[in-house]
């Protein structure tokens, strides 16, 4: 019985939705940072796989159809972009120089750290374009020689930070245009940073899910030139 | 509409860029050239809010977990990723605040120098 459970999909997909839920009441009960229900729940979820010894890819049959979602749910984004779509006229320059000078503060950053740090050329080329959303990051990462795995860890970390830390950072940085804070959301931490964008405000929302199509894009030619 | 209805025009959509991404000669990822198809079909009315609004608010509101089976798969890669943790976490948490920072700076600067362009003509 034990194995018609775990080969079944529903099985990846109910713990998925469970412990989404627990986490969602743990950052209720706590209010606190790190308790993000992301964190709670895929730590829940990787405690329970290591507990009771289930492969990874029994969960991924049902996380895959999860997974999947994430096309369609990047592709709403232009509902908000839409909506937002007389100030984003209004300010497209100074959105369009931003996402320029997040691309190369990003690119050029990971490269000095990879030399200071004396990382090998193929971890480099897996971490160079982690502030950009999955799909982008694997192809490039992939024809600059990098390694898949690495690149999604990288993607996953950075959008992580973003994430948590996005409102930290607009205190401590002081940014206090919503515009601004959500272009850098999206530019630092693509659309996991921009999931939290979202719950900050519509405008954050939208600048967030504009500045990362635009950085995607700005990332994807800019690395063509890399050498 | 029907909720059906909403969610098989944003299946569709995607699926057809899935079709578009794969004639590309080069490298682009289908979710963002679907973003940019949307965006195109709704500035020029050829799909509504009311077409797709219910789905895109749902899968909008919850996008967070959408990204739940990605994080656990970070385990499947422990063993790369172990033997280049420390330069990786250095690199992921130091260069993620500068990015935001340095995209956020230019954004607010840029926008405050329009707005005194504006009061002062």
């Amino acid at each position: 019985m034990i194995e018609t459970i775990l080969s079944s999909p529903l099985f990846g997909l109910g713990l998925s939705c469970a412990a989404w839920c627990v986490g969602l009441w743990v950052q209720k009960k706590t209010g606190f940072l790190l308790c993000n229900p992301l964190v709670v729940a895929s730590g829940l979820i990787i405690l329970i796989l290591t507990v009771f010894q289930i492969p990874h890819a029994d969960y991924d049959r049902g996380g895959s159809l999860i997974s999947m979602f994430l096309g369609p749910a990047t592709a709403v984004l232009a509902l908000n972009i839409y909506n937002q779509r007389r100030l984003l006229k209004t300010y497209f320059f100074p959105v369009l120089a931003g996402c320029l000078a997040g691309c190369l503060t990003s690119l050029g950053s990971i490269l000095l750290l990879c030399r200071l740090l004396t990382v090998e050329s193929s971890i480099a080329a897996s971490l160079l374009p982690k502030s950009v959303t999955t799909a982008i990051a694997v192809a490039i990462s992939d024809s600059s020689g990098g390694i898949r795995s690495i690149t999604a860890a990288a993607v996953i970390s950075a959008g992580l930070v973003g994430a948590l830390f996005s409102p930290l950072f607009a205190r401590l940085f002081r940014i206090t245009d919503p515009v601004a804070q959500g272009v850098g959301i999206g530019a630092s931490s693509h659309a996991l940073g921009t999931s939290r964008a979202l719950e900050i405000g519509p405008l954050q929302g939208a600048m967030s899910s504009v500045s990362l199509c635009v950085c995607g894009i700005l990332t994807s030619i800019l690395t063509l030139f890399l050498p | 509409m029907p909720i059906l209805g909403e969610l098989a025009v944003i299946l569709i959509l995607c699926l057809l860029c899935e079709g578009i991404a794969a004639l590309l000669p080069f490298p682009f990822p289908a979710s963002v050239l679907s973003l940019l198809l949307l965006l195109f079909l709704l500035l020029t009315g050829g799909l509504k809010e009311r077409h797709i609004g219910r789905v895109s608010s749902f899968l909008t509101q919850n996008m967070a977990f959408f990204f739940l089976p990605s994080c656990v798969g970070l385990i499947e890669y422990w063993e790369t990723l172990s033997r280049v943790l420390v330069p990786f976490l250095i690199i992921a948490l130091l260069t993620t605040p500068l990015v935001y920072a340095v995209t956020a700076w230019t954004v607010q600067l840029l926008m405050a120098r329009r707005r005194n362009k504006e009061e002062q003509p």
